[in-house]
């Protein structure tokens, strides 16, 4: 006896082997991976090491070396005996404010309330078309437009600005209210609009483009900044803070809910968190491993007749399906009837009609008429033809 | 390692101490210390998983729809007790239980554990991993390991049609001419001389045997003996057709009642394939061929030979067809039939019975078979068996709605492909049997004692 595939597997009964990995191959098969790990996270170290503080540049800021900080312009005030003082807050600024007659140049508005800005008394510059300009500087009125940034002529009395020559110049441009000294003209505005308000002079440029370390060198840009800025008193240089200041919402007695709650609470969070975990790991573990297996494809053998059936549907084909359902009734009716596999129509409507008394012109139409012309007819020919099935079979 | 709920009640307990403590902090602290020195004491001290020792015992075969038990026998080696629980996995369609048994092996002893098995489909089951978790003594952590302890379990067909066989020998036998009821035996070879009894067929008394002797002597016939039949079943794509009902819950379908994520699939269960409903009609007539004195031999074919079984003895036939059927699945591959013929050509040489047990589908066999049918048909005597779908005929008949009555023409073409291909294998001389799946193998088994009734094996 010959028997081709494999005999039944009586696997050998003896023997078996553990195949969890001790500590030591556990060990030696993943060090390769965590000496990778550990030189990919001494390499990410050195590298935040090396690149220093870095991170984006800081546009007008007195401590920014980057082209767009203004570093430059602030260690050549400093060096004229003008005190720079970098603040990032309104409070600062108000303190410094408080100690004297100061410059206070304002570079951003982004996170300050106008407000209590306009309260700090002294010379104001303000660079661009902040938020909260018509309460920095009443009177000034921002156009819609705004102006190329080139060098431009001053084409005004203010000394300042005539000093300095042709300044690099542009951005917003504004009106000034009435006797404002308003150079650098583009089309119905200025970029530069200088008038005394109530504590001191107020000054509005359109771009600080002048004052940044990459233009400073040009043109009058230099120039002009240490005019408008040098003037003597000392600078409170307000910029973006570094983290935007917390918006707080204190309770009653300004107390927060995190105020309110005894330590317990956040200790037992902790404890709630550590005992997930072991929750988790609990449930997580698995016995052994998921045993996956290859099945035999399910499909019904009746699927290819039922996709037939709807394409016949899908298609309205009323003349393939009449035919169909024609020839299993004549295949079906022609042995029972007597009759051979080759009979012809006639034979087969004359025997028919003859058999159920059934009238021989609508029987022709049904067996071999022309296909119904809709859906209903076809339901009606299937049925009429289950009927003469049903009459030739009961005789 | 693992972790067991023992550890996340005393975590959670830790929670209500931490919230009552005077100083939350240390005490935080203090829980956490505690729960990792339990849980340390209990690796250490847990019994070790690694040296355990396992031996199986068991089943080897089983019926498709019968239980097998394997045993698993743990020897315990160490130096600690092992305390917990033991997974022996075996793939989903082996339907083994219990999942998770309970573990407790005193050092030096050794345990039995007996999983039951009740398989849902044919096919070789091998178990592919033991796991054990070893539970320390303060119930808080466990060691857990892995073990290999190989042992399969093939999965027979049923042989459900096995019902069918005594009438069928009842048949034979009466054939054969030894059956009490006296008629006269229906074959045309010459068996023995015997005396006459009260009922004999007076034409078959033997005259001039009677003159020799002082009684009448009659002559009796038998069918003809040793003759060779080869069972040939079609492995290709048409065999994985499911029809009919499954007499066996498949896969899934049983196990996948409880589950969440299982959603109970609202189309009628697909039945069985084809191919296994072929092989019970194949066994049948393997063993009545077999009881009738004929050699039977087998071969399962789609694109290459995928079983073969040739010479097997009266008494080992069935068990050597079991034993090569068990695994065969449907290759979803079209059937190479030049190739099939090719075969079974090389394999009989002498005049033979061929038993093709395929699909009657239309577009198959028209490029397929019909054109090489005729190589076989001249040499062997050809029956071609195939099993028809219940469900068609279903189709053809309802027609109430417009759709049903689409369906219905769909049915109906299909059935009409079926009578024109089974006429045009009459033509060519071949046998057709064309059955619905609980009826195909007592047909098959009927067509065979008619030939074997009209001698033309």
């Amino acid at each position: 006896m010959s028997v081709l595939t494999r005999p039944p597997g009586a696997a050998p009964a003896e023997g078996s082997s553990a195949t969890s990995p001790t500590l030591r191959s556990a060990w030696r098969g993943s060090r390769i991976i965590a000496l990778l790990g550990l030189i990919v996270v001494l390499v990410a170290i050195i590298g935040v090491l090396l690149s220093g503080g870095g991170g984006e540049s800081r546009r007008l800021d007195p401590d920014d070396t980057s082209l767009a900080g203004s570093k430059a312009l602030a260690e050549v005030l400093r060096s004229r005996g003008v005190t720079v003082d970098r603040v990032d807050s309104v409070q600062a600024a108000a303190a410094k404010g408080a100690a004297g007659d100061r410059l206070l140049l304002i570079t951003d508005m982004s996170y300050f309330d106008e407000y209590t800005l306009t309260k700090i008394p002294g010379d104001r510059l303000i660079v661009g078309d902040l938020p909260g300009l018509p309460v920095l500087a009443p009177g000034v009125r921002s156009e819609l437009a705004t102006a190329r940034t080139r060098s431009r002529e001053p084409e005004c009395p203010l000394p300042a600005a005539r000093a300095a020559g042709s300044a690099y110049m542009g951005g917003a441009i504004f009106t000034g209210p009435a006797g404002a000294t308003s150079c650098y003209p583009d089309g119905d505005g200025y970029a530069l609009v200088s008038f005394p308000s109530a504590g001191g002079v107020t000054t509005v440029v359109g771009d600080g483009g002048f004052m940044t370390n990459q233009r400073l060198a040009e043109d009058g840009n230099a120039a002009l900044a240490l005019n408008l800025i040098g003037t003597g008193k000392a600078v409170t240089w307000l910029v973006r803070p570094d983290v935007p200041p917390v918006t707080e919402l204190p309770g009653e007695r300004g107390q927060s809910l995190e105020d309110l709650m005894p330590d317990n609470v956040r200790w037992m969070i902790y404890m709630s968190i550590i005992a997930l975990a072991v929750t988790a790991f609990w449930r997580g573990r698995r016995l052994g491993p998921v045993v996956a297996e290859k099945l035999p494809v399910v499909v019904r053998a009746a699927e290819t007749v039922e996709g037939r059936g709807r394409l016949y549907r899908a298609r309205r084909a009323r003349q393939r399906a009449a035919e169909s359902l024609r020839a299993g009734t004549i295949d079906r009716l022609t042995p029972r009837l007597g009759l051979g596999a080759g009979a012809g129509q006639h034979e087969v409507v004359a025997a028919l009609a003859a058999r159920t008394g059934e009238d021989p012109q609508q029987v022709g139409a049904a067996l071999y008429g022309p296909p119904p012309a809709d859906d209903a007819g076809l339901v009606g020919l299937a049925g009429y033809l289950d009927l003469i099935e049903r009459q030739v079979s009961e005789l | 390692m693992a972790l067991t709920g023992r550890a996340g009640l005393l975590a959670a307990v830790g929670i209500v101490v931490v919230m009552l403590a005077p100083q939350p902090g240390p005490a935080l602290a203090g829980v956490c210390l505690l729960l990792a020195a339990g849980i340390v004491v209990d690796l250490v001290f847990a019994g070790a998983v690694r040296p355990l020792r396992f031996h199986r015992s068991g089943d080897t075969l089983v019926r498709l729809g019968r239980s097998a038990t394997v045993e698993l026998i743990v020897e315990n080696p160490g130096s600690r007790r092992v305390r917990g629980v033991l997974r022996d996995a075996w793939p989903p369609s082996a339907g083994a239980t219990p999942r998770v048994a309970p573990l407790d092996v005193p050092k030096g002893e050794r345990r039995r554990i007996v999983m039951t098995l009740v398989p849902t489909r044919r096919g070789d089951r091998s178990s592919v991993a033991v796991t054990v978790r070893s539970v320390g003594p303060l119930g808080l952590a466990a060691r857990q390991g892995g073990h290999r302890a190989p042992w399969s379990v093939r999965v027979l067909p049923p042989f459900l049609s096995r019902k069918h066989l005594p009438s069928r020998l009842a048949r034979l036998r009466e054939l054969d001419g030894q059956h009490p009821a006296l008629v006269r035996g229906q074959g045309t070879e010459f068996d023995s001389l015997r005396e006459y009894v009260v009922g004999d067929d007076v034409r078959s008394i033997d005259w001039r045997a009677t003159a020799r002797r002082n009684d009448v002597v009659v002559r009796t016939w038998r069918p003809e003996r040793d003759r060779r039949v080869l069972i040939v079943i079609d492995t290709g794509r048409t065999s994985a057709g499911r029809v009919g009902d499954a007499p066996v819950p498949m896969a899934g379908a049983a196990a996948g009642g409880g589950g969440l994520l299982v959603r109970p699939d609202p189309r009628p269960a697909p039945g069985w394939p084809r191919l296994d409903w072929s092989m019970d009609a194949a066994l049948l007539l393997a063993a009545l061929a077999a009881r009738a004195g004929d050699q039977v031999d087998f071969l399962a074919y789609d694109r290459a030979v995928r079983a073969w079984v040739s010479g097997a003895s009266r008494t080992e036939l069935l068990s050597s067809l079991v034993n090569v059927m068990a695994p065969i699945e449907a290759e979803l591959v079209e059937a190479d039939s030049q190739g099939m013929v090719a075969a079974i050509l090389a394999r009989a040489k002498r005049r033979c019975l061929v038993v093709l047990l395929t699909d009657l589908n239309g577009a198959a066999m028209d490029e397929g078979l019909m054109p090489v049918l005729p190589q076989l048909s001249s040499r062997h005597l050809v029956l071609v068996a195939g099993v028809s779908d219940p469900r068609v005929v279903a189709m053809a008949g309802r027609r109430e709605t417009t759709e049903e009555v689409y369906d219905a023409a769909a049915a109906e073409h299909a059935q009409l492909e079926r009578r024109r291909i089974t006429a045009r294998l009459r033509r060519h001389g071949v046998e057709v049997v064309d059955a619905p799946p609980e009826e195909i193998a007592p047909a098959l088994a009927d067509a065979y004692l008619a030939l074997k009734a009209a001698g033309r094996l």
